[in-house]
């Protein structure tokens, strides 16, 4: 993975020095809290409901085992013992009094990382495929790009106040796990017919109050050129993105608006940048530079193609079978595979981590991952570089750890908010609701009988939760000062079983919190009973049906809400 | 970066009663509304300092043709969270290679010099109650910057080793000594 030069160190040193000044400028009244939010918001700190929330940057989701065990020590010193892995691939704490904030970025800068542009309305940390640079369906390894992205994105000074946020997602792969094309820029990387390397480049994707997936701007870019054509798109977003309206700030409503406009204005910025700016192809990516960052994301020693395939013991369990199916995935290097830990399971919030899950999750990572991590974009870690013949010692760690639900991708696989129990913004709580379809569907056979599926729960129409793009979307509304949750179905995130990107569609008015786990029970009941395969999937069902028989299974579950309407 | 002192800057604007004058007699160093200026261009002396304050909703393109007889342009911050006037400031010197004074004007706080200076603004007019004392401070912090900027054009990686750190140092010691 990335290894800091001498030269990022010092930046992100000066950066939390930088952070240090304001500070206590803010601490002795010279900087306003009003104006020091904008500046704290863009290294990662909230002020939330019960203190400031840090959210810390993983560049595109890789991690080293020194680097969670600085943010296991975090958890433990300076915050309650747990952090939140998010849809983003960041962490999050909760509990971090703000007086320390300076320190804790301290001690992030002295493992290379830190909380620049993980908040604010400027280009956010980028994301991308947890299985980047290992997956066996990998076209291009994005790591290297989505590092040169970081660097190029971090601190730009003209574009730290747009008029909203704006996320990146990159992938290199077939399968889309970075859900693209749900980006304000989504890259897809390709080869094309000479073998030369390029992007897919998607705009105007997001979720929020108006979901829209985004337009194809441009089907086939050079990658040495991708620095520039951004440049030009958050360039006309920056001058021409709305102001006015906070819901109608982010550049999906732009690209809406203008159409075809946008993509001709795009295209004339970019050949403008190249053709009449002062040394205007600076930014065109070199190969002595790629090569440079490439030369960090080599195969870790030690990992070489190995024929010690895995023996599967005669005596071993129908669970390390199902771990298998479920938690471990193919990899581009013969006797090597991709393992996840699963951080949904009963009891801990989805993407929840303890500061000591964290510390044995680098130790797993240590003794079976050369050291490295991910963490997946459905909020679990992943063990990128596991030999085949180590699986079952790891199954057993795994599981005295706690990391060997074998639900990646099933049901109680969640993607889940903080919600109402953390976050300022939201209308609704968002782990109770998790915690109790989690509870409802324990029985590990049920839920491979009811098979893929994204179940995506957001507590509030910022959409953290994902849930426009889940095949059931829940989402926390407020209404009178109480909780309601409105359920959609349909909604897919671009991966190959969802086979496409659309939000879902609402079925029906809001639903109180305790009639949500039965309107869940009673949409899957109505899926196994209309299938017409066991080998069909939930969403193959939902879109062959339609939303008519669900809606009916889910009404007939109105308890306080039939009362109320 | 100057830092504008209001009580001895030379530039002022020309004001009535009723807002900005419509007729007006050309004098140095007058900061004229884009309206004014257009009204008064025909007319005015090449050897009459003249800028023009330009709103941060305008294109800057609409301007290119008058940038050789500008010495000045105001861009304005109505908010300081608004980042409009960076782009502009930004095509202004590598697009438009303008070679007079760009002054970041309206809610210009501390935090943002770094990026003003980058972008490529060399004066400042604080809002009254910032700290120049800090603003100074909060051009010294980063050894250099990963993009290009009004500075350098040149991204870190286009550098040669060895000059990472060069124009900040340059930079700050240029600021300095005004």
């Amino acid at each position: 993975m990335y290894a800091y030069t001498d030269f990022d160190k010092h930046f992100v040193r000066q950066r939390a020095a930088q952070y240090r000044d304001q500070l206590e400028r803010n601490l002795a009244g010279t900087l306003t809290d009003d104006e020091f939010r904008p500046l704290r918001l863009q290294n990662g700190w909230y002020i939330q409901r019960h203190a400031p929330m840090l959210r810390i940057a993983v560049p595109y989701g890789e991690l080293n085992s020194t680097q969670l065990r600085a943010l296991a020590r975090i958890a433990r010193e300076y915050d309650r013992g747990y952090g939140h892995f998010t849809t983003r691939q960041n962490i999050q704490f909760n509990w971090i009094p703000l007086v320390k904030s300076a320190d804790v970025m301290e001690l992030l800068a002295s493992v290379d990382m830190h909380g620049i542009q993980t908040s604010g309305n400027c280009i956010r940390n980028i994301t991308s495929d947890c299985f980047a640079g290992v997956a066996a369906d990998e076209i291009v390894d994005p790591r290297p790009y989505c590092e040169i992205l970081r660097q190029w994105s971090t601190l730009h000074p003209e574009f730290a106040f747009l008029p909203r946020k704006f996320k990146i997602a990159v992938s290199g792969a077939h399968e889309d796990r970075a859900a693209i094309a749900w980006h304000d820029i989504g890259l897809q990387l390709l080869k094309n017919d000479a073998g030369e390397v390029g992007f897919k480049v998607l705009v105007g994707g997001g979720m929020g109050r108006t979901p829209v997936i985004g337009t194809v701007i441009n089907e086939f870019l050079p990658w040495q050129q991708i620095l520039v054509f951004i440049e030009a798109i958050v360039r006309v977003y920056n001058r021409y993105g709305r102001r006015d309206n906070m819901y109608k700030a982010r550049i999906k409503i732009l690209v809406k608006a203008e159409g075809q406009r946008f993509i001709d204005d795009v295209n004339e910025e970019y050949k403008n940048i190249l053709e009449r700016d002062l040394d205007g192809s600076a930014h065109i990516i070199t190969q002595a530079e790629f090569n440079r960052v490439e030369s960090h994301f080599k195969v870790p020693t030690g990992v070489v193609a190995d024929e010690n395939r895995l023996q599967i013991p005669s005596d071993a369990p129908a669970s390390f079978q199902r771990w298998l199916e479920r938690n471990v995935h193919s990899h581009q290097i013969a006797g090597y595979r991709a393992v996840t830990l699963s951080l949904k399971r009963t009891g801990q919030a989805p993407g929840d981590a303890t500061d000591q899950q964290m510390e044995l999750a680098a130790n797993l990572a240590d003794r079976y991952s050369s050291g490295e991590l991910r963490v997946s974009h459905d909020q679990n870690l992943v063990l990128p570089w596991v030999k085949e013949s180590d699986l079952f010692a790891l199954w057993e760690a795994a599981r005295a750890a706690s990391f060997a639900t074998p639900n990646i991708g099933l049901l109680t696989d969640i993607i889940a908010c903080p919600g109402g129990d953390f976050c300022a913004l939201a209308n609704a709580r968002s782990i109770p609701i998790a915690a109790a379809i989690t509870e409802r569907f324990e029985d590990i056979d049920e839920l491979y009988d009811i098979g893929n599926i994204d179940l995506h729960i957001s507590g509030c129409i910022n959409s953290c939760g994902h849930h426009h793009s889940g095949h059931i979307g829940v989402l926390g509304v407020d209404k009178d000062g109480s909780e309601w949750y409105q359920i959609t179905l349909g909604g897919l995130d671009g991966s190959a079983i969802s086979g496409g990107s659309a939000p879902g569609k609402v079925i029906g008015p809001s639903f109180a919190a305790d009639e949500v786990p039965d309107v869940i029970e009673a949409v899957i009941d109505t899926y196994r009973l209309e299938r017409n395969a066991a080998s069909e999937r939930f969403i193959d069902t939902v879109k062959r049906i339609g939303l008519d028989p669900f809606k009916t299974a889910a009404n007939a579950q109105r308890r306080t809400t039939a009362k109320a309407e | 970066m100057k830092f504008i002192d209001k009580s001895k800057d030379a530039w002022h604007t020309i004001t009535g009663e009723d807002g900005p004058m419509v007729t007006l007699t050309p004098t140095p160093y007058s900061l004229l509304t884009i309206t004014q200026w257009r009204g008064a261009r025909s007319v005015w002396p090449a050897d009459t300092p003249v800028g023009v304050a330009y709103d941060n909703d305008a294109d800057i393109e609409d301007l290119a043709e008058d940038l050789p007889r500008l010495s000045l342009v105001a861009l304005q911050f109505p908010k300081w969270v608004d980042g409009r006037a960076y782009s502009q400031a930004h095509l202004l010197r590598s697009r438009y290679r303008f070679k007079g004074e760009v002054r970041a004007t309206g809610e210009v706080l501390v935090d943002m010099v770094l990026l003003l200076a980058r972008t490529g603004f060399d004066a400042v007019a604080l809002r009254p109650d910032q700290s120049i004392e800090a603003a100074e401070r909060s051009l010294r912090f980063f050894p250099g910057h990963y993009q290009g900027d009004a500075r350098d054009p040149r991204p870190l990686f286009a550098r040669p080793p060895g000059e990472e750190n060069s124009s900040a140092e340059v930079f700050v010691n240029a600021g300095a000594s005004i």
